[in-house]
């Protein structure tokens, strides 16, 4: 394969990308399917937005996300079995149960681990070492700029943890499960080993409690484009929408079998981060996965970062045995 | 072996009728492509075909099934098509609720160890949050009509009022999460999708395969 050059890389040289906007599918259908795939997107945005700035005190709350945040799915699940961007990512009752699977144990499980020695146990650790009114001129902002801020400051965090990871090897080793994912659907998001999500900070709401509606704001956000990145279904979301968040299309590229495909798309909403350090690439592959598209067991997914640390650890500093030596 | 009153959980058979005159190698040959997927390996006698595969592709048609034996047994109008075959997948989810279960019953074991926050920590978030709440609203929001924050001193009183509720019996449930930490409904309700999904997985993984083995023979 020759791969497409895109700044000093070569991208799709293992496995095929499509690079450029311009060479990516549209969806086809009549007017009004066309209007739906094209608007939908901003629309929930600007729904979500406008509903968390005018709700009242008592229906602003997290619990009323998290019913919101419910609902989405289930309507997510809906597009993806009405309207799939590939067949060969069709959801099926197994991929299914997986998937829930790693839903079910980061709500209860990893939440719980999480209170006690995990982010919530730092966080709490840190608010009280810390005079928060010291944060009144931020409280003083207009409340988007405070949504903005929260949501961009978070997300530039997690680019940096995201390319981390694909850059050490013992950050790699959390968060391999993942990329062995071979299709996007609603609830793959979920699917790796548990202790990512602690290093990823799933809890970093709780920072916010101080400002409720700004950080119910900025959860808006990631969830009206977070939700994009690992779904089956086709958009054609506006040219301004693909410039400045994660798209379906930015993170295929990301889940790609292609070695460099896979080291672009790291940020979660903002993909203007990527595009500030170089590590952007606009198109999207169908060919996703790790080790030519192998399906990691959901036991080896639990295990693996311990495994392949201690495999990787023995191989670094184990005993080598002495080399032989070919008599000649 | 494991016993036939509880192996159906994992465990499933059925048959489909070969069409007249349909011999035993054509219907093989006609079912060949599915056990030449990736990671699969399959023997084959005269009438019986057994095969077995690991690492399945979700977009493998069989991805459920681990090992299964097919075999072809004639009769008196035409032979039949007889099939047992296995799959962890609907085990495990058989037994998920279980285990969701189980972290529920551990969550609320974990909740009455917890001890609640002391009341100077209580106090010292108390008043940075009563300084926060007391800087003004940005003039833009005021313009756009946000409602206001809700100040401390009322979501007191609307604590204590709960609480008053509470003390009459009326809401009991919520002063008993306060004292106990996480709840465990999260767990049950994943106890009860995996469940709903198996049951529903049970059913119709049985109807797929039968549908994917009758049109393969039928040679589509
Ligand atoms: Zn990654
Ligand atoms: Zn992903």
């Amino acid at each position: 394969m020759d791969g497409v050059r895109v700044g000093n890389r070569i991208i799709g040289a293992d496995s095929p990308v499509t690079v450029g906007w311009e060479n990516i599918p549209k969806v086809e259908g009549g007017p009004f399917k066309r209007a739906f795939f094209t608007w939908f997107q901003p629309t929930m945005l600007l729904a979500l937005v406008a509903f968390w700035y005018y709700a009242p005190n008592d229906i602003a709350k997290a619990s009323t996300a998290i019913w919101i945040g419910i609902g989405v799915k289930l309507f997510m699940m809906a597009l993806e079995v009405m309207s799939p961007r590939h067949t060969s990512w069709n959801i099926t009752w197994k991929e299914l149960v997986t998937d829930l699977f790693y839903v079910g144990i980061s709500y209860t499980l990893v939440r719980l681990a999480g209170k006690y020695f995990g982010d919530d146990a730092m966080i709490e650790l840190i608010r009280n070492a810390f005079d928060w009114s010291t944060f009144a001129w931020f409280v003083a902002l207009p409340l988007l700029l405070q949504a903005f801020l929260i949501s961009f400051i978070f997300d530039f965090g997690q680019y940096w943890m995201h390319r981390g990871m694909h850059n050490w090897h013992p950050l790699w080793l959390t968060h391999a499960p993942h990329h062995y994912i071979t299709q996007l659907n609603v609830h793959k998001g979920a699917v790796g080993n548990p202790v990512e999500l602690f290093l990823i900070g799933l809890g970093i709401g709780g920072f916010f409690d101080f400002l409720p509606r700004a950080a119910l704001l900025a959860g808006s956000l990631g969830l009206a484009v977070g939700i994009y990145q690992h779904i089956n279904v086709r958009f054609n979301s506006p040219s301004w929408w693909r410039f400045l968040f994660n798209t379906t299309e930015h993170h295929s590229v990301h889940h790609s079998q292609d070695y460099e495909g896979s080291r672009s798309n790291y940020s979660g909403t903002w993909i203007i981060i990527d595009r500030m350090f170089g590590t952007c690439v606009d198109g999207e592959a169908e060919l996703l996965g790790m080790e030519g598209g192998r399906r990691m067991s959901v036991g080896e997914t639990m295990v693996y970062p311990f495994t392949e640390g201690w495999r990787s650890f023995k191989e670094r500093f184990g005993r080598r045995e002495p080399v032989a030596v070919p008599a000649e | 072996m494991t016993p036939r009153f509880i192996d159906w959980i994992w465990h499933i058979r059925g048959n489909v009728a070969l069409a007249p005159g349909q011999s035993s190698e054509e219907a093989f040959e006609r079912l060949s492509p599915l056990f030449q997927e990736i990671n699969t390996s399959h023997e084959r006698t005269d009438d019986t075909l057994t095969f077995r595969k690991k690492k399945q592709a979700p977009q493998d048609k069989m991805s459920i099934f681990d090992w299964g034996i097919l075999a072809i047994e004639p009769g008196v109008d035409g032979s039949t098509l007889r099939y047992h075959l296995t799959s962890r997948a609907l085990l495990a989810c058989f037994l998920a609720p279980f285990l969701f279960l189980a972290i529920g019953a551990a969550t609320v074991g974990i909740g009455t160890l917890e001890k609640p926050p002391t009341a100077e920590a209580k106090k010292e978030a108390e008043a940075a949050e009563k300084k926060l709440a007391a800087v003004p609203m940005n003039p833009i929001d005021k313009f756009l009509g946000a409602p206001e924050p809700e100040k401390p001193d009322e979501k007191k009183k609307k604590e204590e009022a709960e609480k008053a509720k509470a003390a009459n019996g009326k809401d009991k449930k919520k002063e008993e999460e306060e004292k106990k930490g996480p709840s465990p409904t999260p767990a049950y309700v994943f106890a009860g999708i995996f469940a709903t999904l198996y049951v529903g997985g049970r059913i119709l993984e049985d109807w797929l395969i039968k549908r994917l083995f009758r049109k393969r023979l039928a040679g589509a």
